[in-house]
């Protein structure tokens, strides 16, 4: 749950979302879920030459299994805490890989 | 048209009956006799007469208001059609209708209105009914709790249905006797619901409006006090067919043709139903025949059904919603069963009673002439809040019947489904588990002030927050007491469906005997784990973490995952001493009781096995071996970025006792450092250093330097001195002094020497000599390097924290000593100088700044350079 956990501290921040077709679409992230599934609006494609089809879409649901990277605002990071966080799931992983 | 064979109509009402009977649009045939027997009263004839004119004359008017109300015309034409689909505000409009109707003097005017309203009521509403409902109980089995709502909706069901099911057994010629026991009533008694007959009528009619979803709410229970008030022939027949016992259809096509003879049982009946439903809106559900079917399919039930869904039958009553009218349904009942198909069965006047009446109702026109000015205007009040009333919930209820009930059925399955996944194991688990399935979100939203409830809020919120809001919304348009139930059942079956959701068994495999696999379950939160491995007890690697790395010095790579190792097991450690802070019991106070105190003495307890825990992390007692090629543990760990990270962290967890130690274990190992040893500039170029050492150096004054500031700061001499003293004798000074770190420390040390000096008279003379010949030779030690202590060349400017070192030591340095520093750095003093004139003001000012520093130090400014 971490990544959701991340990605919901991001709602109402802009983020570019590159999806495995190659098309990068930068909006503002409305809603995330547990399997990644994001909703941006305001949206804008990235060489929007490219894919003119996209270019009267306002605001786009794009299911998670297609999202290659999502480009973060570094100001909405807090580093130190995600480090904690990500070693509370390491921790937690662990420890439900001992219970079996 | 009553069981007895009399006819309790009087002339009059018979005439009204046929005015009406044409424009029910019921089958023509049947109500031909009608107009036949109608003929044969000649004072009938004279009633029409008047009827009419005064009709003709309400309508308009009444139009008109209804116009103003709802603002459009077209409602009226539906219900003239007679068509179904005007149910939607079929409430409101009639409610209008009647209060219009109530305040003229005409009672004609209202009865004829009012039948086109009844008209909106179509067979459809039954059937959505029937679909919600079940629905509902469906749902809840699968949460595995028991429906409890289904008693509710099938009472309504019932009550209406009872009065109904006679009804539908009536024929043609009922049907107009019922219409004009109406009439009758009407003039008479507007409140009062006018065919008690109706219920006796021809079942035939109530047969096509019939649906079969009341059947499946109809449950085997009796119908209570209602038999005993309406008239026997319809409560015998109710009774039988909801409890599946034959005794009512037999009964009822006789009564039918008595009931239309007898047009005055009629009226008093439906009276006695309407009392009797109001008292017992929770009966249970009766089967109805299909003849009751048919009756509960009628337009009142329509209305009724997605109040059903709520339970309430009282609540869409009084709210007076425009599309359901339950209360109304009762009184129109009667009416109702004279038309046997959707019709526009009775008088408008039963539906207006029902809502706005109280008490001395008046239901017709000719009451309120009767009645003082005083009762008149109370009346009238009354009246225009009513209206007023019914107009705001048709504003509210113009998007009524956008969703069909099995539309917000679905929706509300999601709804709770989404609920109790959410916070079906939170909720388990506790709030604890909460934040650990959600950390980052749950502090970052603490730190940055997210507008999030607090995370800290007991999982179980969710459900109450959701239902609130919920409730919030439908307060505003329902009765309080209706409304209020209504969410409370919400509320209640919510809880259970979380409570299921909480009882569901935990076992995440199912392993069915003898089949080869085990069938895992996955959801959302916990989802299906595609590799299962499981770790041999006992497998426990070598824990390299706490082997020392100078055992295998061989493999450098080794040495730096075991310090990684420590790093984090430094952090796992503070993680649960934050955890451990955050979970502290409450205050002691001087009255707490032992439970309280024993909470406490457990709390510290833990929280001081913690504090040796993370001291041992920190591997800050481990030996110091001289001349070992591998880094003591802890200076290792200050390598890491993360390492220094931890720092800050660390310290606030530390004792004063262990914060010296470790204060200690960094000056001793000064040049080892990473950001010291690392950072030393070459002597043959002015090459600076490499981009990453850098940034570990800015990284180490960053967090570091601070905790170091913030304990030297406090510190009394003796530790200074001593402090210093390993620096002068354990390190070599004219390394540290050419890097940013070692001056930063030194600075540190010496200008808190100074303050103490300066501030407190009750320094220990021999201290303070200890003070001074340490200083001395740290002086001696520094001289020979002051050439070199500046990084890189004049131009880049990165020295402050030279000038300030230099500015720490002359004041601290004796005239002699300070001449001797003047002379060292007079050359760098004199260059700065000099760029600083060719260099934009601002910058050159800063620069020269930076320089006085130190020349103020001594006494001296750059000014005096000229």
């Amino acid at each position: 749950m971490l990544f959701f956990s991340f990605f919901k501290t991001l709602v109402d921040h802009e983020v570019t979302v590159e999806l495995k077709n190659d098309i990068q679409i930068k909006g503002v992230l409305k809603s995330v879920d547990q399997y990644l599934n994001i909703k941006l609006e305001n949206i804008q494609v990235l060489e929007e030459v490219k894919y003119p089809h996209l270019s009267a879409v306002k605001n786009v649901f794009i299911r998670g299994s297609v999202v290659r990277y999502v480009h973060l605002p570094a100001a909405a990071v807090d580093t130190t805490l995600l480090e904690d966080a990500t070693r509370r799931e390491a921790a937690q992983a662990a420890a439900k890989a001992k219970q079996g | 048209m009553s069981f007895f064979g009399f006819d309790t109509n009087l002339p009059r009402d018979r005439g009204q009956q046929r005015n009406k009977a044409p424009g029910f649009g019921q089958p023509q045939d049947a109500f031909a006799d009608f107009a036949g027997r109608d003929a044969a009263a000649g004072e009938a004839l004279d009633f029409e007469e008047t009827y009419d004119g005064l009709a003709n004359q309400l309508d308009e008017t009444g139009d008109d208001f209804n116009d103003d109300t709802f603002g459009a015309g077209p409602s009226v034409g539906r219900d003239f059609d007679f068509s179904g689909k005007t149910d939607v505000v079929s409430q409101a409009i009639e409610e209008e209708r009647m209060r219009y109707a109530a305040t003229r003097p005409a009672p004609m005017v209202n009865y004829q209105q009012s039948q086109p309203a009844k008209p909106k009521k179509t067979g459809y509403e039954p059937y959505k009914d029937n679909s919600y409902i079940p629905q509902l109980q469906a749902d809840a089995n699968l949460w595995g709790t028991a429906p409890k709502r289904s008693p509710g909706p099938t009472a309504h069901h019932r009550q209406p249905s009872q009065p109904k099911a006679p009804r539908k057994a009536m024929t043609l010629e009922e049907v107009e006797a019922t219409l004009r026991a109406e009439a009758q009533q009407q003039a008479r008694q507007p409140p009062q619901p006018p065919p008690s007959a109706p219920p006796q009528q021809l079942p035939n009619f109530s047969f096509p409006q019939g649906q079969p979803q009341q059947s499946r709410f109809a449950q085997p229970i009796p119908p209570p006090g209602q038999p005993m008030s309406y008239s026997h022939p319809p409560q015998i027949l109710q009774r039988p067919h909801q409890q599946g016992q034959p005794h009512g259809s037999p009964q009822q096509p006789l009564q039918q043709p008595r009931q239309a003879e007898l047009p005055g049982q009629g009226i008093s009946q439906p009276q006695i139903l309407q009392r009797q439903q109001r008292p017992q809106p929770a009966q249970p559900p009766q089967r109805t025949t299909p003849v009751q079917q048919a009756q509960q399919q009628r337009p009142p039930h329509e209305s009724p059904q997605p109040r059903h869904i709520l339970q309430n039958p009282n609540r869409l009553s009084g709210h007076g919603q425009p599309m359901a009218p339950p209360p109304h349904q009762q009184q129109q009942m009667p009416g109702m069963q004279n038309f046997p198909r959707g019709m526009p069965p009775t008088g408008p006047g039963n539906h207006q009673r029902g809502p706005s009446y109280n008490g001395p109702i008046v239901t017709n026109p000719q009451q309120i002439l009767h009645m003082t000015e005083e009762d008149k205007a109370a009346f009238m009040l009354e009246e225009a809040r009513r209206s007023k009333r019914n107009h705001k919930i048709y504003m509210l209820s113009k998007d009524n019947g956008l969703m069909t009930p099995q539309d917000k059925n679905f929706i509300t399955r999601i709804q709770l489904q989404q609920l109790v996944t959410a916070t079906g194991n939170v909720d388990s688990q506790g709030p604890e588990a909460a934040l650990d399935e959600d950390f980052y979100y749950q502090v970052y939203a603490q730190i940055r002030g997210a507008s999030r409830r607090d995370p800290h809020q007991p999982a179980s919120q969710f459900a109450h927050t959701y239902l609130f809001q919920t409730g919030g919304r439908y307060g505003m348009r329902r009765n309080m007491r209706h409304g209020d139930n209504h969410m409370q059942r919400m509320e209640q079956q919510v809880q259970r469906a979380v409570e299921a959701a909480k009882a569901k068994p935990k076992n995440k495999q199912l392993i069915i005997e003898g089949s080869l696999g085990k069938i895992s379950f996955s959801n959302a939160k916990t989802p299906k784990p595609l590799l299962n491995l499981k770790r041999p007890e006992g497998e426990n690697r070598p824990s390299s973490a706490a082997r020392r790395p100078s055992r295998n010095p061989n493999s450098a790579s080794s040495e730096r995952r075991s310090t990684l190792r420590n790093i984090e097991n430094v952090y796992g450690t503070l993680m649960r001493m934050e955890d451990h802070e955050r979970n502290a019991p409450s205050r002691l106070s001087d009255d707490s009781d032992t439970a309280t105190i024993q909470m406490h003495m457990e709390w510290r307890e833990e929280l001081r096995n913690l504090n040796q825990k993370l001291w041992m992390d920190l591997k800050v007692l481990e030996p110091i071996i001289p001349n070992s090629p591998s880094q003591h543990p802890f200076i290792a760990i200050l390598g890491h970025p993360k390492g220094k990270k931890a720092i800050p962290r660390v310290f606030r967890h530390l004792e004063e006792e262990q914060r010296l130690t470790v204060i200690t274990m960094i000056v001793v190992h000064l040049d080892q450092l990473d950001v010291i040893a690392h950072a030393l500039p070459s002597l043959d170029s002015n090459t600076p250093a490499p981009l990453a050492v850098r940034e570990e150096v800015d990284l180490f004054a960053q967090v570091v330097m601070p905790s170091l500031f913030s304990y030297v700061n406090d510190a009394p001499l003796n530790i200074i001195v001593g402090l210093l003293g390993l620096i002068v004798n354990r390190t070599t000074i004219p390394a540290i002094v050419r890097t940013k770190v070692g001056l930063s420390i030194l600075t540190m040390l010496i200008s808190r020497a100074e303050l103490l000096r300066q501030a407190s008279s009750a320094i220990d003379p021999s201290e303070w000599d200890q003070w001074v010949s340490l200083y001395n030779s740290l002086f001696d030690g520094t001289e020979p390097s002051l050439p070199s202590i500046f990084p890189g060349t004049v131009v880049e400017a990165d020295d402050v924290h030279v000038w300030q070192f230099l500015a720490a030591m002359g004041v601290a340095a004796s005239p002699e000593q300070q001449q001797r520093l003047v002379i060292g750095v007079k050359e760098r003093v004199m260059e700065t100088v000099g760029v600083s004139r060719t260099l934009p003001r601002e910058l050159g000012e800063q620069r020269l700044g930076h320089v006085n520093l130190f020349m103020r130090a001594i006494g001296l400014d750059v000014d005096l350079l000229g």
